[in-house]
């Protein structure tokens, strides 16, 4: 089925409802989720209200991280088989990902500046999410670096595959290291140890992001499709 | 509980919604762009 889904005809059928569905869904769910983590939702006991912060930065942090294991996949899926549209795909995830963790790494800063006393600190889980931001930013820079595409294709996949050593750096460095950063509560074998109530918006929002890289790496792989159908059309043309 | 707070509340809101939509605003252009070519070379 994935491999019928992803002939590049039928995905720019697909795609063409697809994308602004789930963009439309996304921005109704941000809707739903915005207002709810920041007026709906309760103070933190400790933390106070700085704990709304969490609603965005934990599911930027879980996508980050979920992105570049689909850039991973996708950039497998192109080096073995050679399919014609998974480094397209993970080309088109990249910014996002990038983007995701950026926004990660920021509003961790901002929640830790009055959490911690310090806006920056050189830990585990600090540090190896700046290496993944680095990563997602070099990979970006070599697509753009070199010219000729499928060179570009192959040595861009050995690069995020080399950079998937990091993700579980990235998720078990609290347990592996002394750090700033509290250890897992969500996704962990004994169930999320934080309060039902702020279980709804975290999901809504994880949920939000989902749907926003779902819609923009879809309608960045049509943009993609569209330019190499006139650089197609143009060789053709040039040696008619 | 810590008081105060909704300066670095507001803060990251206000960076990581202008993050998404500048993003969203850059690949709906590319978009644009790039299917506005190719309908332009569809025509003969």
């Amino acid at each position: 089925m994935l491999t019928a889904l992803a002939n590049p005809a039928r995905f720019m059928s697909y795609s063409a409802w697809a994308a602004p569905l789930c963009l439309f869904a996304a921005l109704g769910l941000f809707a739903i989720g915005l207002p709810w983590a920041l007026f709906l939702s309760p103070a933190d006991y400790q933390q106070g209200e700085t704990v709304r912060i969490m609603y965005l930065h934990v599911p930027a942090a879980w996508w980050s991280l979920g992105i570049y294991v689909f850039m991973g996949a996708a950039s497998v899926i192109g080096l073995v088989w050679r399919h014609a549209l998974a480094d397209v795909a993970a080309r088109a995830a990249a910014p996002i990902g990038a983007t995701y963790a950026g926004i990660c790494l920021a509003t961790g800063s901002l929640w830790g500046a009055p959490t911690w006393g310090t806006w920056w600190e050189w830990d585990g889980r600090l540090t190896s999410m700046l290496v993944l931001f680095i990563v997602y930013l070099g990979y970006i820079a070599l697509w753009n670096a070199v010219e000729e595409e499928e060179k570009a294709a192959r040595l861009a996949a050995i690069l995020c595959l080399a950079g998937l050593i990091n993700i579980p750096i990235v998720h078990f460095s609290v347990d592996w290291w002394s750090t700033l950063h509290q250890p897992a509560s969500i996704l962990r074998a004994e169930g999320p140890s934080i309060h039902p109530s702020m279980l709804g918006p975290l999901f809504i929002m994880a949920g939000a992001f989902f749907l926003l890289f779902a819609a923009l790496t879809m309608m960045n792989m049509r943009a993609a499709i569209y330019r190499r159908r006139i650089e197609a059309a143009r060789l053709r043309g040039a040696n008619a | 509980m810590m008081e105060g707070g909704w300066p670095y509340v507001w803060g990251a809101y206000a960076f990581a919604c202008a993050a998404l939509a500048v993003l969203t605003l850059a690949v709906t252009l590319r978009l644009a762009h790039w299917s506005k070519r190719a309908r332009g070379e569809r025509r003969p």
